[in-house]
């Protein structure tokens, strides 16, 4: 796996690219919790294959995060990886995390 | 009803799980499960989480209540982890021959009915992402004589072979519908065989679980 980080218009971009999965699911989690904006956003465009652990991470950072009151959003995702993400019930925990935020404004 | 399953743990310990249980003669309850990571942590989870859903299963008939309450119960536990798990219940009346199928994030089985394939259409969040279980609700189905209902992991779907291509649901739903007038045994490992031929024993990176019930 890469990760390449990118600041643009206060929003923290972090680029994964290769596979994502239980050995490496830590390097990724290490660099969300270093960024200090308040929106950080996970570009998956290069990424060719995440397993539950990776879900997992981005679920837990993601509520972490609304938390704090920011914002994870997960963006470019692959089909194939969207597919997957869509069967765990992953956008719906997104979305019930957005609906708290949204009612908390 | 015959109903057989197998388990094959990819490198490390791995979360993966079935689970076939009769409660007084009234109900057989089937499941299959997938607890997030790898490790002694996922084995640790999925030991608990299985636990909690026997006991369950053998006080509740409706498999959406087990659903909602190992939700509730076990939630918890996997929350404080960071993890979640992945599950498909199954209650067959032994009487009515009604089966109450529940998801909650887990890949939906593949029925096989009157010569016809078909992917059950019950959906849910996995166990654990959120403090109550919200999906599609219970899915009805009605087993005649030699249909068959076969539940999967995710690692079946996504084995890969020598190429970058995965085994996928198409060649799993082409499987299954040729083996129309076998037992559950023998569908199991046709299914099996298959995935061996296709992967060229190459070493997966994902539990592959089976599981398959068939209506006699």
């Amino acid at each position: 796996m890469e990760i390449r980080l990118q600041q643009k218009d206060g929003v923290a971009i972090i680029k994964v690219l290769g596979e994502l999965d239980y050995s490496n699911v830590e390097e990724l989690q290490f660099e969300i919790q270093r960024c200090k904006e308040k929106v950080i956003e996970i570009d998956l465009q290069e990424l060719q294959f995440m397993d539950s652990s990776g879900s997992g991470m981005l679920l837990n950072q993601a509520r972490k995060l609304h938390e704090q009151g920011r914002i994870l959003r997960i963006v470019r995702i692959p089909d194939h990886i969207k597919e997957g993400l869509e069967i765990i019930g992953f956008f719906k925990v997104l979305e019930v995390l957005e609906s708290k935020s949204n009612s908390r404004e | 009803m015959e109903v057989c399953g197998s388990s094959i743990p990819a490198g490390k310990v791995g979360g993966d799980f079935f689970e076939f249980i009769t409660q007084n003669e009234k109900a057989v309850f089937a499941a299959i499960g997938d607890v997030m990571g790898k490790g002694f942590r996922a084995a640790y989870l999925m030991e608990t989480i299985r636990q909690q859903m026997l006991r369950e299963m053998y006080q509740l008939l409706r498999p959406i209540e087990v659903v909602k309450r190992l939700n509730r119960i076990g939630g918890n536990e996997l929350r404080r982890h960071g993890a979640f798990v992945t599950l498909f219940i199954i209650c067959c009346d032994a009487e009515t021959g009604c089966m109450k199928c529940v998801n909650a994030g887990h890949h939906p089985p593949i029925l096989l009915t009157g010569g016809e394939v078909k992917v059950l259409k019950s959906r849910g969040v996995a166990l654990g992402l959120l403090d109550d279980y919200v999906g599609s609700g219970e899915e009805e189905i009605y087993l005649s004589s030699g249909d068959a209902l076969v539940m999967y992991t995710d690692g079946l779907v996504e084995a890969c072979g020598p190429g970058d291509e995965r085994y996928g649901l198409e060649r799993l739903k082409k499987i299954v519908s040729i083996q129309q007038n076998f037992s559950a045994e023998k569908l199991r490992n046709c299914i099996l065989a298959d995935l061996e031929k296709f992967t060229f024993g190459y070493s997966q990176r994902d539990d592959i679980t089976l599981v398959v019930v068939k209506a006699l």
